[in-house]
């Protein structure tokens, strides 16, 4: 098993002092009373099920020398910080900022309310006392759950010093958390959606590449694209249109020297965010009526994208990455006629608002 | 009759004998059977419904056959007028005014062009040159200088050493007046056409003559008008309108240099009567207007660009001529048979042609002058992306390099054609060089453009990225990535990367 990474937040680490001057934890105490019980226990012969797990040790012992070399497992932690570890890895966010669930971020061991509070040590449930004093029962058989051959082995091993190797880890944790485990450049901040190379293009400038496309040609329609993208960048700023702006109303001298960002205004300027659908058996008398329902960003863009097309073909401008690089202007410039048809489609799915929710009668 | 054997085993079926065998001869009216009624239903049969369809019957002088229904011809827009497509296809575009202005770069002049501290920076072409570099047709259509505020190309190690060339020939030093000959050859995107481009800023840096052959596929293509030279050499043809496109290339783009130069050769060729005091910008300009003189006035133009001495009577106004620069882009269209076809139809070859023939003459040695008796410079450029399949001129290629290697040619190194492939012998003649008898002049070279270094490929990603267009930061990393997708810093390949936009994560 590799060494485990140092998981713990300063956050966390709250709770170490807690767990590590009661003992160093849970398991490696039973183990150490179990190691100095050996004799005794075998000897006491309370029954065959604890004489197991004795006998168990005593015969591995040969087998545990060659793993001796192996550097041994971190101590198994508190149940809280079992779970505060959890929660941390569960909820945590890119920046690692994210909230635990409030119990265990706000939360104070109750050990540590006890050590400071001597009433409420008074009064505490006698479980929680015992805990504090230690185990001090004299019970001959091991109360610990069996573990696989291997970590019995190598708990046998760190016996005789388990907290200074135990010590030994987290130093050799930290050193490594230092030099980027398993990296040998920093790791990047974030990996751009772009750099995968199946997604490498923006996400319109794809959706639109491929709508040019015609008879499955790819490439011709990524060279219109390239086309089309170099024309808003050489043109002039748009002017702008006092009542059809662009969304967010950008600052116009700089659009050409970002295409990209040019286009997607441009067509998300014009993107409608409803279509109709004309349905059947609502009103009765097989009469259809016009059902508006929202559309999705990529539909939204689709049916613009579809506006633009549609709208080049009727110009006179010789190639096509030349029509739709102009209609794409004109859009920008408010002068298109495909800002009149969003106005429509709006227009009617306002009228249509009172059949959104009408079922059909069967 | 059916057959009373079974189809498949021919075991003879049990049929069941009739007890009483059909009478042999039945009457067939007779074993039909008779309609209970017979007279009165033929007599008067049921009145049948008039379909509507036989009806409507043709009438009178009515086409009877079914009517296909017209298309009707959708009104496609017109085709645009003639020429606006090639207009828009050739269109050279040299400014952007929506790109940044790059601040602090340098333009090419005498100094920068030799400055070693430049290397791996972009330095600008002189807006007042740009015309000319039109007029010699140095920048193509597939260039991307579109996208910049200006043009400018990147000072590469080739860049420099033939800037100090130019400064040498031009120079009062040892090699003033030399003559230098390079093949410019390289992978595709590697930057030849650009390598000449800047030749040619040079050269008119260097107030030098300029002769261009912006794309010598068009002198093979069969798309100019040919005709043989004379009728004593019937076997070498003459293109006079290329010759007179040439000719207006020329005069425009050296009319400063050529207004200052005036005539000092007699040109009987020319048969006609040639003003003293003319100058050089008015002997071209009757060849421009007149393509049937402009190859006698080309040779004559030529003369007179390569002569060291005025001829006798003409001492008055001469004026020591200055070097010349040829460049030949394509030069492989010019190692093949061209398109056109002689009088047997038989193909021409190039090398029959006598302007190619005359361009390709300089690669030779001269026998005691050197070919260009005043210096210069020949850039021949092959070109990776248009280029015909030629063993014979790739093999000429090899042998150069070769020559230049230090390779014996009668060793087994050096490089042959294959058995059986037919070379051509012409071709092979190029790499054919014998030792040149002056001292001024040099044997034909071989460059081979390859990539750009890290340096300088990351001096143009900056300029991309302080004219706007490349929006990410320019570290090492950055410029060792591009410079390794690029194929090794091959310039097109970078330029295609620094145009192409990345927008952030989404």
């Amino acid at each position: 098993m590799p060494p485990r990474l140092n998981l713990f937040t300063a956050r966390a680490a709250v709770f170490r002092p807690a767990s590590s001057n009661q003992s160093v934890s849970r398991r490696s105490i039973t183990s150490l009373l179990n190691a100095n019980r050996s004799s005794a226990a075998s000897s006491s012969a309370n029954g065959p099920k604890s004489s197991l797990p004795q006998t168990r040790y005593s015969s591995s012992d040969s087998k545990g020398k060659g793993d001796a070399a192996k550097v041994p497992e971190e101590p198994l932690p508190h149940v809280s910080e079992e779970a505060a570890e959890v929660a941390n890895i569960m909820n945590k966010k890119c920046d690692g900022s994210a909230p635990a669930s409030p119990e265990l971020e706000q939360g104070t061991p109750i050990s540590e309310i006890l050590k400071r509070d001597t009433d409420a040590q008074k009064y505490a449930p006698k479980v929680l006392k015992d805990q504090g004093k230690g185990p001090s029962g004299s019970r001959s058989f091991s109360t610990s759950t069996r573990r696989t051959q291997a970590d019995l082995q190598r708990d046998q091993q760190m016996e005789p010093s388990a907290a200074m190797v135990a010590s030994m880890i987290s130093q050799v944790n930290q050193q490594a958390a230092e030099l980027n485990p398993g990296l040998k450049f920093p790791a990047p901040e974030s990996l751009p959606r772009t750099e995968n190379f199946r997604t490498r293009y923006d996400t319109l400038l794809d959706q639109f590449t491929k709508q040019l496309m015609r008879d499955g040609k790819l490439a011709t329609a990524q060279r219109n694209m390239s086309l089309i993208l170099d024309h808003l960048r050489t043109t002039s700023p748009p002017q702008v249109h006092a009542k059809r702006r662009l969304l967010g109303n950008p600052s116009t001298p700089q659009l050409p020297m970002n295409p990209v960002l040019y286009l997607t205004l441009i067509v998300d300027s014009v993107a409608p965010v409803i279509k109709l659908r004309q349905q059947k058996g609502i009103a009765g008398g097989g009469a259809s009526v016009p059902v508006p329902f929202a559309l999705n960003e990529r539909q939204r863009r689709r049916q613009a994208i579809r506006w633009i097309i549609d709208a080049s073909d009727k110009r006179r401008d010789s190639s096509l990455a030349q029509r739709v690089a102009n209609e794409l202007v004109a859009v920008a410039e408010g002068r298109s006629g495909v800002w009149e048809r969003r106005e429509h489609t709006h227009k009617m799915g306002v009228a249509g608002r009172a059949n959104v929710g009408l079922t059909a009668r069967k | 009759m059916v057959s009373s054997f079974c189809w498949s085993c021919l075991t003879r079926l049990p049929t069941p004998r009739p007890l009483l065998s059909a009478p042999a001869t039945i009457p067939r009216a007779a074993s039909a059977a008779a309609s209970f009624h017979t007279s009165t239903a033929r007599a008067f049969p049921m009145p049948t419904k008039k379909s509507k369809s036989q009806d409507s019957g043709p009438k009178y002088r009515q086409a009877k056959s079914a009517r296909m229904k017209k298309k009707k011809p959708t009104d496609k827009p017109r085709p645009p007028p003639i020429g606006e497509r090639r207009a828009l296809r050739k269109r050279i575009v040299l400014s952007n005014p929506n790109a940044l202005e790059v601040e602090g770069m340098q333009d090419i002049d005498a100094d920068t062009m030799v400055d070693s501290h430049l290397h791996g920076n972009v330095l600008g072409l002189p807006v007042t040159m740009l015309d000319q570099l039109r007029a010699v047709q140095a920048f193509k259509p597939k260039q991307g200088w579109s996208i910049f505020r200006r043009p400018g190309t990147v000072v590469r190690r080739e860049t420099l050493e033939m800037g100090r060339l130019f400064d040498r020939i031009s120079g009062d030093g040892a090699d003033k007046g030399k003559v230098v000959k390079k093949i410019v050859t390289g992978p595709k995107g590697s930057g030849k056409t650009v390598h000449m481009l800047q030749a040619m800023a040079m050269a008119f840096t260097k107030k030098w003559v300029v002769f261009s052959v912006p794309d010598a596929q068009e002198l093979t293509l069969a798309h100019t008008g040919y005709a043989p030279l004379s009728d004593e050499q019937p076997n070498l043809y003459v293109q006079k309108d290329s010759t007179a496109a040439l000719l207006s290339r020329t005069a425009i783009a050296n009319q400063a240099v050529l207004k200052d130069l005036r005539v000092s050769q007699n040109h009987p060729a020319l048969k006609m009567p040639i003003k003293e005091g003319t100058t050089l910008e008015d002997l071209t300009k009757i060849g421009i207007r007149d393509p049937a003189l402009a190859w006698p006035v080309f040779q004559a133009l030529w003369t007179e660009l390569s002569a060291t001495s005025p001829a006798a009577g003409f001492e008055k106004n001469f004026k020591p001529r200055p070097p010349m620069l040829v460049t030949v882009d394509g030069l492989a269209h010019w190692m093949k048979n061209s398109n056109y076809l002689n009088m047997e139809s038989k193909p021409i070859h190039a090398h029959d042609l006598v302007f190619v023939r005359h361009f390709l003459s300089l690669l030779k040695s001269g026998s005691q002058n050197p070919t260009l008796p005043n210096g210069g410079l020949l850039l021949y450029a092959t070109s990776a992306s248009n280029c015909p399949s030629l063993p014979t001129f790739e093999v000429a290629l090899k042998q150069l390099e070769a020559r230049q290697a230090g390779v014996n040619p009668a060793s087994a190194e050096f490089p042959q054609p294959k058995a059986y492939s037919n070379p051509d012998p012409r071709v092979l003649d190029i790499a054919n060089v014998s030792k040149p008898a002056s001292a001024k002049e040099g044997p034909v070279e071989l460059q081979t453009l390859g990539g750009l270094s890290r340096e300088e490929a990351r001096g143009f990603l900056e300029y991309f990225a302080r004219s706007g267009l490349l929006r990410e930061r320019i570290s090492d990393e950055m410029v060792s990535e591009k410079w390794t997708l690029a194929g090794n810093g091959v310039i097109g390949e970078l330029e295609k990367l620094g145009k192409r936009l990345r927008v952030a994560a989404q």
